[in-house]
């Protein structure tokens, strides 16, 4: 049934429109990347400026030199990857008995997931200040990581109880007959299988993280303490925007989530493979 | 006199403190801002130069021994969520800086500390009247302005040279002239614009409206009714359009100066006129530094030969947050940067209009900021109520009037009448 | 019930610690307890943390709907409570029927679209070689990974009426009625382009997460049906469909959620405009409530909000409370 590695007609075709749909996604970050690389009098253009016609390493200097770059990168990466993981482990321990297990209450918690979702997260801005405030946590990193833990966690529980159900009982039951006990089966069946969705969840976890403003604002007053997207926001003055520096310090802000993802994507579809062997 | 108080506070915060009661939170909540001895400034980002702040703030430390300024520059972006959540924390900043529209909604919930009594301190007989009423709810005073700037006409002298317009329009009917000839001059390039005008300043907008006899709102009382259904709001669109018709302006009719940057269009150097402000002027120099030369600014004409038109004032004033603790240590920061010598240096270092000082001479030089600074004497704000700032905020109407009666979508009469109709349901609502 | 958090702790740290589990099994007799605790044990966290976060705050929310709290209340710490006041405000206005209409038909616009991009996406990339797809794979991250700022802005860039690559290039092969076209103009256009951008930011998700379903799928069960003759309609109804169908309807619960809430990009084009024609709900919460600092109000949007999608998504929630096979 599969197509062998031969270039078929069909592959012809399949890769062609493989290509057509990577442009499609591509063609806005180009956008922004070449915009980033205009001279400023050239960004708005009545002429055909599909490619910029000249050149400027400008912007990237000025975003990399503007302060609080170095800080907020650090920040940023912090506060991301420590509420990634809190959330992916709070998140897998739920999701394995939610998927596998049946137990009084595991409706009700479905339910409060769910609603969880449902609320406009903004709304809570307010709330979550005060909360922070009195449990005198404001501008103090923890803030930010609960924060992006509260708000990535009932999506991460949510998805992963999905891919877990969405693995063969079946797969577990075979392997403890092969002498497995349940723990056992799972680590060695279900985990491994559950690699690419560790990978959609915890690159969607980051992005949600990696791209947080509003709480970020308000919850630090100390600019030592400001997040990547606060920092962008900088290059918005009073004075106008800097839009070629914005273009070019997103491309920069850009780059680690796809690094993320790389890293993440190496490591765990590389157990999928390994899993699907011995499923 | 001044320790005299100063002891009453401090005896005041003791009983609070002893007796228990709220205050919890204020120890070293903030980090490193509980001292007692620092003084909190908020100032928003592009207003005041670095060099101006450090010197005001070694000046203020000096006459403030063991007081430490602890300075913190905001950003634009998002600053209403951060004013309105520092402002209910136990522990807010000293000084902040309101800009003049946003003011209102401060001031009438009593968030910020009355300055009525403290103006004669503060230069109040100097205050530029424009900002001086933005800061201004109930008959009090709760905030001191602190700088403006308003829109100039920016032309290129080069162009007008060329096209033969040898002085500069002093009136409406003079512009269009000017605009016609310099039109023609360039009827070759297809890109060229003589003035590039988008279809939503509101603000130029503004301008003919006042210049007109003309209100936005009327005040009865505390209580403000649009005004925009009048003769004189309805010529002023009729004007607007003649502009836009005139010049051929290819800028969206639905947009406005913002989008595209104007700077960035003028910046190509095919636009001979642009309504702006001294730093969108700075701006298009920086993309286009050939600019520097050729470029002045006129004052936009009045339809009266000889006048020039009333101008929306944009631009800052300075408040003390009612729950500050230090408010005498705020009010002596607010005296220091209301004096003379730092007033000048925000015309001279800032290039913009001082709040409490009338002297701009520091200004008259510039080709650009001289016709600016005259003008600002002249600025008016929009209408102090609380209920404006959302109407700005979002869907402005005046905007969608514009829009529509450049487009033909509707006259102007019925565009003002529209727009009347939307602006008084947000303001009795 | 140390034994118990003990199996759980390396769950949660992919790939996992040296296998502890064998010794296990001597724990037999004491099962009945472990095994009625266990689920309790994984869910600590999880149910502590949103009630926590998320339950809290939500619950003041509630309670903010109920009173009056502009900038002065909220300041000084008071509380008016002013019964259902908020909540006559917010449905008073003749506009919000409509403009809750709008805001479902936009997100169900959304969703179908979101869904189906991802679905035929995950399955090319199940039929591309390992290039391409890589290819594709990191242009979608791209995609996804791109600051919403930034994503606004180039998506304004591209349509723009004048300046736009887009009319340029529609002019440039021959479509000329599109000199100076304004897809701003009206506000089911705007909502479209602003849908375009939606779509192109969320396809990568689903698309990826059903790709991880279906990476799942054992091969042997393609092969045993392609041993059966099936087509490859009846294989996808057959093999493809029972894995995926959970992921879909998880995807498509979660998306209706967020297409939902979307502020950020419905703002950024024309603050709801021209002539509120494309305001959805969370921005007449900010209109109405955050603009003037009327947090009451605007909680009491975020509450209707809620309801509104209750609404919509009863159906689905009964079938979850009912079924015992929990699989949707």
């Amino acid at each position: 049934m599969r197509a062998d590695r031969a270039m078929t007609p069909r592959r012809v075709v399949l890769s062609a429109v493989g290509l057509v749909a990577a442009a499609f996604f591509a063609f806005p970050v180009y956008w922004m990347v070449s915009s980033a690389l205009k001279p400023t009098n050239q960004m708005q253009s009545t002429g055909f400026d599909l490619v910029p016609t000249s050149l400027t390493g400008q912007h990237f200097l000025s975003a990399v030199d503007k302060p609080g770059f170095g800080d907020a990168l650090v920040n940023s990466l912090v506060v991301t990857l420590v509420a990634v993981l809190f959330s992916l482990v709070a998140g897998l321990l739920a999701a394995i008995p939610l998927a596998r297990l049946r137990f009084r209450g595991r409706k009700g918690f479905l339910l409060l997931v769910l609603v969880a979702q449902m609320a406009p997260f903004e709304a809570l801005l307010i709330p979550m200040y005060l909360m922070m405030r009195d449990a005198d946590l404001l501008d103090k990193m923890p803030a930010l990581v609960l924060v992006y833990f509260a708000a990535t966690l009932p999506f991460t529980a949510w998805t992963l109880r999905g891919f877990v159900q969405g693995i063969p009982a079946e797969l577990e039951e075979a392997a403890m007959v092969d002498g497995c006990n349940r723990w056992g089966a799972f680590r060695r069946v279900t985990l491994p299988l559950l690699g690419p969705g560790l990978v959609a969840t915890s690159v969607f976890g980051f992005i949600t993280a990696w791209n947080e403003f509003l709480f970020a604002l308000v919850l630090f007053q100390d600019q030592s303490k400001r997040t990547l997207p606060v920092w962008l926001s900088t290059f918005q003055t009073a004075f106008g925007t800097d839009w070629g520096g914005t273009m070019a310090a997103s491309t920069l802000f850009t780059l680690p989530v796809v690094v993320f993802f790389l890293i993440v994507q190496r490591n765990m579809v590389a157990g999928v493979t390994a899993g699907a062997v011995k499923g | 006199m001044k320790r005299w108080k100063r002891l009453a506070v401090g005896a005041a915060a003791l009983a609070v403190a002893t007796s228990g009661c709220g205050m919890g939170g204020s120890s070293g909540s903030g980090g490193d801002q509980g001292g007692d001895k620092t003084l909190t400034v908020w100032l928003m980002d592009g207003s005041a130069p670095k060099g101006f702040t450090d010197e005001l703030h070694k000046e203020f430390e000096g006459q403030h021994p063991g007081v430490k300024v602890k300075y913190e520059v905001q950003l634009w972006k998002g600053i209403q969520d951060k004013l309105v959540t520092a402002l209910a924390s136990n522990n807010p900043p000293d000084v902040i800086e309101l800009g003049n529209t946003q003011t209102a909604r401060f001031s009438a919930e009593n968030t910020l500390t009355d300055l009525t009594g403290s103006a004669k301190d503060l230069a109040g007989d100097q205050w530029l009247s424009g900002l001086k009423e933005s800061a201004t709810w109930d008959g009090k005073q709760y905030a001191m302005p602190f700088y403006a700037a308003n829109r100039t006409v920016i032309y290129r002298k080069d162009l007008f040279e060329k096209a033969g317009v040898t002085k500069t329009p002093t009136s409406r009917e003079e512009w269009l002239d000017a605009i016609r000839k310099v039109k023609a001059a360039n009827a070759g390039d297809p890109e060229f614009e003589a003035l590039y005008l988008p279809g939503q300043s509101w603000y130029v907008w503004l301008s003919f409206l006042w210049d007109e006899g003309g209100e936005v709102t009327r005040q009865d009382g505390k209580n403000f009714k649009a005004a925009v259904d009048s003769p004189e709001a309805k010529a002023a669109v009729e004007y607007y359009k003649q502009l836009v018709d005139t010049a051929g302006t290819k800028a969206a009719k639905d947009q406005d100066e913002a989008t595209p940057q104007q700077y960035e269009v003028f910046a190509k150097g095919k636009t001979a006129m642009m309504v702006a402000l001294p730093w969108e002027h700075a701006n298009a120099v920086k993309a286009n530094p050939q600019l520097k030369e050729v470029t002045a600014a006129f004052p936009i004409p009045s339809k009266e030969a000889g006048r020039t038109a009333p101008v929306f004032l944009g631009g800052s004033n300075v408040a003390i947050p009612a729950g500050s603790k230090r408010q005498d240590l705020a009010k002596d920061y607010l005296k220091l940067l209301s004096s003379v010598k730092y007033q000048n240096k925000i015309a001279k270092d800032g290039g913009a209009v001082p709040g409490t000082s009338k002297d701009v001479s520091a200004l008259a030089s510039d080709p650009v900021a001289g016709p600016m600074a005259l003008a600002a004497q002249h600025g008016r704000v929009t209408p102090t109520t609380p209920k404006w700032g959302p109407v700005e905020a979002g869907q402005n109407p005046l905007k969608d009037m514009l829009t529509a009666a450049l487009t033909g979508q509707k006259t102007p009469a019925d565009a003002v009448r529209d727009a009347n109709a939307k602006i008084g349901q947000a303001l009795g609502g | 019930m140390t034994s118990t958090i003990d199996t759980a702790v390396p769950a949660g740290n992919p790939p996992p610690a040296p296998p502890r589990a064998d010794g296990r099994r001597t724990g037999g007799r004491r099962r009945p307890l472990g095994q009625v605790l266990t689920p309790y044990l994984l869910l600590a966290p999880a149910v502590v943390a949103v009630l926590a976060l998320v339950g809290w705050p939500a619950v003041l929310v509630v309670l903010t709907s109920l009173r009056k709290m502009d900038l002065g209340e909220l300041v000084r710490g008071q509380v008016v409570w002013t019964g259902f006041d908020n909540y006559a405000t917010v449905l008073g206005d003749p506009e919000f029927w409509k403009i809750t209409l709008r805001t479902v038909l936009f997100t169900a616009a959304c969703v179908l679209t979101t869904l189906l991009g991802g679905l035929l996406i995950s399955l090319l990339m199940r039929q591309l070689g390992r290039v391409v797809r890589t290819a594709l794979q990191i242009c979608m991250v791209l995609a996804w990974a791109m600051p919403i700022l930034s994503a606004t802005t180039v998506f304004q860039w591209v349509f723009d009426q004048h300046y736009g690559i887009l009319n340029k290039t529609l002019v440039l092969v021959g479509l000329s009625t599109f000199e100076g076209h304004n897809w701003f103009a009206s506000g089911a256009s705007t909502l479209f382009v602003i849908g375009v951008l939606v779509c192109w930011q969320a396809i990568p998700f689903v698309a990826f997460s059903l790709y991880a379903g279906l990476i799942g799928i054992p091969r042997e069960l393609y092969e045993a049906a392609g041993m059966d003759g099936a087509n490859p309609w009846q294989t996808f109804r057959s093999v493809t469909w029972p894995t995926l169908r959970p992921i879909v309807m998880m995807m498509t619960f979660l998306q209706l959620l967020w297409d939902f809430k979307i502020f950020a990009q419905v703002w950024a084009f024309r603050q709801g405009g021209p002539n509120g024609e494309s305001t959805t709900l969370p921005v007449l919460q900010y209109l109405k409530g955050i603009a003037g600092s009327h947090f009451g109000v605007a909680a009491a949007v975020s509450v209707l909000m809620v309801v509104v999608l209750l609404v919509l998504t009863v159906q689905y929630l009964r079938m979850l409370v009912r079924s015992q096979e929990v699989d949707l």
